[in-house]
């Protein structure tokens, strides 16, 4: 048994390292910083920076010494004051200085790389205040790069260019060098995980595993309550359906089953507020200060989830009914109920634990909808508020811990089948 | 778990007189119930088509289209029926029944659009992992697995979240996210098939792998696709409802999700018919589709069970 449990877990770690991955690609590599997202426009590159700083975005994504830095913007440099804008997407400057203004200061003791793409009909260029660095003459555009460092002294704000003659400018690129090319945006997230550490609520200025363990609580309270009430309603009416087989009664609850499901969720919440809270006054409409106000939710929440539940139940027992081991009980004579309750519903345990078993991880997250209405202040509400506030950091951590509680129950699953079944073979 | 009925459904044979589809399509026929919901899509579908050819109009012409034009005179009729508002306006003055049109071309687009996405992912996938084996199935169930252990929702709402606001987040939400019970199944399938005679004879002959797979075994799987289809039409379209009610969804489009949200502040006013209205065209869209799939499944294949797809 530990081998096979052991060995279950080493398998279970791709699909984590695939969470991880999955997690990363969206939320890092498609999405990318949130900074201008989340802070509005009118903020300064600094605190962009900053910002970015603090949650690892202003590293490279996987690998690489170089990053880009938001001291100079790729696209800025056409704005530079004095320069003359050339159609083609390029800039002139003729004798003189100019100034390509950076939006901060660079970091001292940090090399910083210049990439310029340029063409010098004649004359020559240099940078006065990133050290001797100058542009050769070049008839036909080309690239070079210019390595400097960003010294406390280079109080240089700005880079200047120094031109004798025309110098023309195509592209140009402020890249900072990484200490080491290890430090990633990837090892960056998997060190946070490894301290459980999901980085800064960026609308609500918290740690988010202190607003995780916080919103836990809520969302646990309300939805064991949904889940257990739901899982004996559920399996009690199935079996009444089971037992009742092709009868008006059966009929009843497979209409009903279908027709709940039908009904969107939405439209459970708001119509029961309305009416039970609103018009009847029977529940408190929102807020979480006593366990009456866990009443209607937990209501809803049963009912908006029976339908499926019974009829996915009904399913299960009814494919073990016409198993021959069900006709050779009916042969023997045991009684319909016997039978039910003693050789079905043992057989279709294993269906039901799997289903039982996978949906507590949902638990955690709570319901969405359900906490947003009612003010629960729970995960799910936490997640809803995020979504709306581009909370980065608040989703990637539910999505993240939701995933890895899932596969975590999912092993727990496969123990259960190995304890309840013997059938299943511990190979 | 091979029961005796599941060759019926192997390869058509001309024989038996009748394809799988010709069977399934007489089994149809002879469900009341099933054919009661098969003319409710249709119904929905027509009205989604007007919705689509007012949309497109008032585009080419640039005039305002009749569901977004503001009456402030008319703000809160109630529903009468021999009248221009049969279902009643809204607080601006919005012609309701317009308005659950649109809706219905939204959803319609949603359920089909996110259906293009996740059905070829999950069909190619599945074909590819059931048919190769080895590393690659590894792969793609390694993928899969992965995918299916990150919470649905919240799968959806994140995707969503970094592509921005609109349909284009729904769509790449729902359809990237819903591919894998499809894939599961196909993949399934494939294996089965992968060893049958026919499968044997086309490779004795000669016929490269991906000929095989969408050309031969494809078209024996299809009818998974075909019930996958109507039960995630459905699904999509709930979850749509609940991404715009959140004001993540669809924008500046009379949704039925946006619909429900504007609805709910007016009904504790007692202005019930917006809402009313939404409610129902949503249950009994969701209600046929629902009914629908299960029929095409008893007739197309009785082995798939609930919860599967």
């Amino acid at each position: 048994m530990l081998i096979y449990i052991s060995r279950r877990i080493l398998q279970m770690l791709p699909t984590v390292l695939g969470v991880i991955l999955i997690t990363f690609i969206l939320f890092n590599v498609v999405g990318g910083s949130p900074a201008a997202m989340t802070l509005g426009r009118h903020v300064t590159p600094q605190a962009l920076e900053e910002f970015d700083e603090q949650r690892g975005f202003n590293k490279p994504l996987f690998f690489g010494w170089w990053t880009k830095t938001r001291a100079l913007d790729d696209e800025a440099f056409r704005k530079t004051p004095g320069a003359e804008s050339v159609e083609q997407g390029f800039i002139r400057m003729t004798n003189g200085a100019y100034t390509v203004p950076l939006a901060f200061s660079l970091r001292p003791n940090t090399t910083y790389r210049l990439e310029i793409e340029y063409r010098m009909a004649d004359g020559a260029s240099v940078f006065p205040n990133i050290g001797k660095n100058a542009l050769e003459f070049s008839k036909d555009w080309k690239k070079t790069e210019l390595i400097f460092q960003g010294l406390e002294k280079t109080s240089a704000k700005d880079l200047v260019f120094k031109v004798d003659g025309t110098l023309e400018v195509r592209e140009l690129q402020l890249r900072r060098k990484m200490a080491n090319p290890l430090d990633s945006q990837l090892v960056f997230f998997l060190k946070q995980i490894a301290r459980f550490d999901f980085g800064m609520s960026s609308s609500l200025n918290q740690p988010v595993s202190g607003l995780l363990l916080k919103g836990m609580g809520p969302s646990l309270f309300l939805m064991i309550p949904v889940f257990f009430l739901e899982l004996f309603l559920a399996i009690g009416i199935a079996l009444i359906c089971a037992f009742m087989r092709n009868t008006l009664v059966d009929r009843f609850f497979v209409v009903l089953a279908v027709a709940l499901m039908s009904i969107n969720y939405l439209v459970w919440i708001i119509a029961g507020q309305y009416v039970l809270s609103f018009k009847m006054g029977w529940f408190p409409v929102w807020g979480f200060a006593s366990w009456g106000y866990l009443l209607l939710p937990v209501l809803i929440g049963v009912i908006s989830g029976l339908g499926s539940n019974v009829r996915f139940y009904r399913t299960i027992m009814l494919d073990e009914m016409y198993k021959d081991y069900v006709r050779t009980a009916f042969a023997k004579g045991v009684s319909k109920s016997g039978v039910l309750f003693k050789h079905v519903l043992k057989n279709a345990m294993i269906p039901i634990v799997t289903n039982v078993i996978t949906a507590i991880p949902f638990l955690y997250t709570g319901s969405l909808l359900l906490e947003s209405f009612f003010g629960i202040p729970g995960l799910g509400y936490l997640a809803v508020n995020a979504v709306n506030s581009s909370d980065v950091d608040v989703i990637r951590a539910e999505v993240f811990i939701g995933a890895v509680l899932f596969v975590i129950f999912n092993l727990i699953t496969d123990l259960c089948y190995a304890w309840l079944d013997p059938r299943v073979k511990l190979e | 778990m091979n029961s005796p009925k599941s060759k019926v459904q192997s390869p058509k044979s001309e024989e038996a007189g009748r394809s799988l589809w010709a069977d399934a399509w007489a089994q149809l026929r002879r469900s009341r119930l099933a054919m009661a919901c098969l003319f409710v899509v249709l119904v929905y579908t027509a009205m989604a088509v007007y919705g689509e050819a007012v949309y497109r109009v008032c585009r080419i012409k640039d005039i305002t289209p009749s569901y977004q034009k503001q009456n402030l005179e008319e703000q809160y009729l109630a529903p009468s029926l021999p009248s221009r508002h049969p279902m009643g306006t809204d607080g601006l003055g919005r012609d309701v029944f317009q308005r659950l049109l649109q809706g219905t071309r939204i959803a319609f687009q949603v359920g089909i659009i996110t259906s293009l996405i996740a059905i070829p992912i999950g069909v190619i996938l599945g074909c590819i992992a059931g048919y190769f084996g080895g590393k690659t199935d590894d792969f793609i169930v390694w993928l899969y697995s992965t995918f299916a252990s990150i919470p649905g929702l919240l799968f959806i709402l994140a995707i969503a979240m970094v592509v921005g606001k609109g349909l284009l987040g729904v769509y790449l939400g729902i359809g990237l996210t819903t591919w894998v019970g499809l894939c599961r199944l196909i993949r399934g399938e494939v294996i089965k098939h992968k060893s049958r005679p026919y499968v044997m004879a086309a490779r004795a002959l000669g016929l490269g792998p991906f000929r095989i797979m969408f050309r031969h075994i494809l078209p024996n799987v299809f009818h998974i696709v075909i019930v996958s289809f109507t039960l995630r039409f459905p699904a999509a379209i709930s979850t749509e409802v609940f991404m715009s009610f959140l004001g993540i969804g669809v924008q500046g489009e009379p949704s039925w999700g946006v619909m429900i949200s504007n609805a709910r502040l007016r009904l504790w006013h007692g202005v019930w018919w917006e809402m009313t209205f939404v409610t129902l065209a949503i249950f009994g869209i969701v209600l046929a589709f629902n009914l629908l799939g299960d029929a095409l499944r008893d007739a197309l294949d009785p082995r798939l069970k609930t919860g599967e797809v």
